[in-house]
């Protein structure tokens, strides 16, 4: 009955797609990793090394390369692991061969502009099947290919999909926790990428700690009042997609978004800084979603909002830092009780 | 159902009761037998005792009998005996549920059920039977179809239906009955409150829509479970099916824009038991329709529960308009006099797993790609039951369900009319919540007629634009109808039947007679966006 195989894809060979593939043959289970170039594949296939995006890290033997979508889309369980921007097409074109006893991964954080979609939600769109879960959680691929502990998190409304996906990855150094709270999840995942902007900005201004959780703390109260809009769980932000998550990629170097922001604190404009990446940073495009959707809403989220304003609007960091820095006392759980400030007695 | 399924379904229903509550009570996180059986005496000896109960005292104390005999024979119960009490009680429910079925009747009824409604329907005053004596009144005028009845027709022929209307009065499923008869297809089984079946005039057409009976008093969760399952049966043995999603008749006057699950996810269930058992064609199509109507019946009584404080209003009500047949006659008469319309209109079908249906009964996905439904429920190429998958599944059919109500949701005269007048009589006093205007009418409680005119061009050329998007449905009567044409119209209805006018002309200005009515009837349009904002 089934054509579906006994084997796993993962589709998009950058960083974290190889090093999600990487992680699957570990366990044993055959994976097949799609990707559009045939240099890469050939490289991949020749001297199990992605250099591009993974450097000298050795995948694993048991990974196989291909470009052909219809092939890698036989498997069971399907990763997505696409940049945000081409994911809705490669969605489509995966619609043409995926079947709805398959399950459907996504491990691409962001949101959708104009449509303000998640990931998931375009899956469900362009594809027939509904087994759809994601998997984030404070992973930074190259630390995950150092075999450094971490864990991450499966999300779906279906159990058949969070079990499944907990039972490819998990092992000692990666464990994985479950969870019905997809909205959540994704949502964390994606609006963090601002946050990581806003923090690599904090670095490359030179401030310290201090400023960082300052800036963590608030930030992921904006967070969680954006994604009440969305029904979410307030717990899952305080998990490992969540606050896990914003911990890793405000704080690291290696979290592309990060350095996004931190070359922009040095003075560096947003095209320049990009142009000397060769990756991409989503956080960049969900800044301008992220914005929109605090403007839709009605939210006042000033962190979320200068960001937005730096990346998209020309506005100066220092002119960023003054609207932050001065905005009006008020109780920290309740933005709406303002305390007036008042000039000493001379 | 007809005798053989009957008998038939009786011994599946129990035994897949029994099985499950057998397989539940070997789990950890599951009821053991003792606590189900105590539970379910519990529940039904609690019922007994309610005064507001409408059973006569033979049946009461046969129930009771029945409750005592199961209470004294469970402390000395072993593991078989426990089994055979289950047994017992799981039948005793089903054969209530599935009820005095005469098929004989079931036959005939499709004859004789459309003129009994025509009659009904038709304006019953005397002189106007005489007029059209010997002429049997047809219904082909008060009742309009529209929407995707071939499509209906031709999925009757390739699977089974489960057909879900909105729910606003206990004329929907008369009305629905005539109309499925209209189309020539077989009458549907239907789960009908008791309350109807006590109604004399109803119930005639309750037993003969194929009703079976659904006792909302009856809270032991082993009762629900068998609604249920009865309910999967009759769609895996071919009966066409009809739900009311809501759950019951809204209150509110709004759409229906959350759906109750548990007997739509019998379509998921159905599905795969079909597939399990290889039945010749196994697929269920589900048909959202909406029921569309100038006035509601029971509005008066429905919209005052609704605005009871919270914990107060009541789910199931006995006494409203509906069981007093003079007010069905003054409603029926009333709207023959203004030539009104019940507008059935039929939505797009779907799957059990919320996907599109064509009229062959193929599904498609967003981009037009066909799909193999039967994949959506195979564990390892086998087709497998998963209650936590079908719930998901179900959930998905249920937003479906809920957008072609929106889209198919008629906007009537009367709807419009109440929208605007509200909307500027909340404008008028911007100080009051809804509670408060709904309670003193407002400080302000006329509107200039002009204005009120003009407001009603201005509402129509959106709700025109929400039309061409495919997001609502219009009356017909209003295409090409201006702002004065239209108030007037809306203004003839509000006077034909309610004790009190929602509005009413004084001179030059409109004023409200009953706020509670006029926000019922506006209610129709909660949801949609008007002005650049969803109306609340």
């Amino acid at each position: 009955m089934s054509n579906s195989q006994e084997f796993i894809s993962v589709l998009g060979a950058g960083s974290w797609g190889s090093c999600l593939a990487h992680r699957i043959a570990i366990k044993g289970y055959p994976v097949t990793l799609w990707m559009r170039r045939e240099e890469q594949a050939e490289e991949i296939r020749t001297t199990r090394r992605n250099s591009r995006y993974l450097g000298d890290y050795e995948l694993h033997p048991g990974i196989t390369p291909t470009t052909d979508l219809k092939e890698a889309a036989k498997a069971k369980i399907i990763v997505i692991a696409v940049p945000s921007k081409g994911f809705r097409a490669t969605s489509r074109e995966l619609g043409d061969y995926v079947k709805p006893d398959q399950i459907l991964l996504s491990a691409t954080k962001g949101i959708e502009p104009k449509t303000y979609l998640r990931m998931s939600q375009i899956l469900k769109e362009e594809t027939a099947c509904l087994k759809i879960g994601v998997i984030s959680g404070p992973n930074l691929a190259l630390e995950v290919m150092q075999e450094h502990p971490t864990a991450t998190i499966i999300a779906s409304r279906f159990d058949e999909v969070v079990e499944a996906g907990m039972r490819i990855f998990n092992a000692n150094l990666f464990r994985t926790y479950g969870s019905h709270d997809i909205v959540g999840v994704e949502m964390a995942g994606a609006l963090k990428n601002v946050l990581a902007i806003a923090s690599g900005m904090i670095s490359g201004l030179g401030y310290g700690a201090n400023t960082r959780a300052f800036l963590i703390t608030r930030g992921l109260s904006e967070l969680i009042r954006l994604g009440m809009h969305y029904d979410i769980d307030p717990m899952t932000m305080s998990g490992l997609a969540g606050v896990g998550d914003i911990f890793v990629t405000c704080s690291s170097e290696k979290s592309r978004n990060f350095r996004v922001g931190k070359s922009l604190g040095e003075g560096n404009t947003l095209e320049e800084t990009l142009k000397a990446m060769n990756q991409v940073a989503e956080g960049v495009r969900t800044a301008q979603a992220a914005y929109d959707l605090a403007q839709k809403f009605g939210e006042t989220l000033p962190i979320v909002e200068a960001t937005y304003h730096i990346l998209h609007k020309g506005l100066p960091l220092t002119q960023a830092q003054m609207l932050l820095l001065g905005r009006p006392m008020h109780y920290e759980h309740n933005p709406k009780r303002i305390i007036r400030d008042e000039l000493p007695p001379k | 159902m007809q005798n053989k399924d009957r008998e038939r379904a009786i011994v599946e229903v129990v035994s897949r009761i029994v099985n499950r509550s057998m397989e539940d009570s070997q789990l950890s996180t599951g009821t053991p037998l003792v606590q189900l059986l105590n539970d379910t005496i519990y529940q039904e000896k609690k019922r007994l005792k309610s005064r507001a109960n409408s059973v006569t005292t033979k049946a009461r104390n046969e129930d009771r009998q029945f409750w005592d005999k199961i209470q004294k024979a469970l402390p000395h119960a072993n593991d078989s005996k426990l089994k055979e009490l289950l047994h017992d009680v799981s039948k005793r429910f089903v054969s209530e549920v599935v009820g005095n079925f005469n098929p004989k009747v079931y036959e005939t009824s499709v004859k004789v059920l459309p003129v009994g409604l025509s009659l009904l329907l038709n304006a019953l005053s005397p002189t106007r039977i005489i007029q059209n004596f010997p002429k049997v009144p047809s219904l082909e005028n008060n009742i309009l179809i529209s929407g995707q009845a071939e499509t209906l027709q031709r999925l009757a022929q390739k699977g089974t239906i489960m057909m879900v209307p909105t729910h606003l009065s206990n004329l929907d499923s008369p009305v629905i009955g005539w109309s499925i008869y209209k189309l020539g297809l077989p009458p549907f089984t239907y789960g009908a409150g008791l309350n109807l079946f006590s109604n004399p005039l109803l119930s005639f057409f309750m037993q003969n829509l194929g009703a079976y009976r659904v006792d909302r008093r009856k809270k032991a969760p082993i009762y629900k479970d068998i609604l249920k399952e009865y309910a999967a049966c009759c769609l895996e043995y071919g009966y066409h099916s009809l739900f009311f999603p809501g759950g019951t008749r809204s209150r509110s006057g709004m759409l229906e824009r959350k759906l109750k699950k548990g007997l739509l996810g019998t379509a998921a269930v159905a599905y795969t038991n079909n597939l399990i058992r290889k039945k010749h064609n196994p697929k269920i199509f589900i048909v959202p329709c909406t029921l569309n109507y100038h006035l509601v019946l029971e509005a008066e009584t429905l919209v005052e529960d609704y605005l009871k404080e919270a914990g107060k209003a009541r789910y199931i009500i006995e006494d409203d308009e509906f069981s007093d047949i003079r007010r069905i006659l003054q409603f029926v008469k009333g709207l023959g006099t203004l030539n009104s319309q019940i507008h059935v209109s039929l939505g797009q079908a779907f799957d059990p797993f919320g996907n599109r249906v064509d009229e062959d009964g193929e599904s498609y996905d967003n981009r037009g790609r066909h799909i193999d439904i039967s994949r959506y429920v195979m564990r390892d190429g086998v087709p497998t039951i998963d209650n936590q998958r079908d719930r998901e599944y179900t959930n998905e059919l249920s937003l479906k369900i809920a957008q072609e109500f929106s889209a198919q949701n008629m906007i009537m005269v009367t709807h419009l009319v109440a929208h605007v007048c509200f909307s500027m009589l909340e404008r008028k006093n911007p100080s009051m919540d809804l509670y408060r205007l709904l309670h003193t009418g407002g400080d302000i409680t006329h509107i200039m007629i002009m204005e009120v005119e003009q407001e009603i061009d201005r509402v129509m050329d959106q709700l025109i634009r929400l039309r061409e998007a495919g997001e609502i449905r219009l009356e017909p009567w209003l295409a090409g109808r201006n702002g004065t044409q239209i108030l007037d119209r809306a203004l003839k209805f509000f006077k034909t039947y309610h004790t009190k006018n929602a509005l009413e002309r004084r001179g030059d200005r409109i004023v409200a007679g009953d706020m509670n009515l006029l926000y019922y009837y506006r209610n129709r349009l909660v949801g949609y966006v008007i002005d650049g904002h969803k109306v609340r």
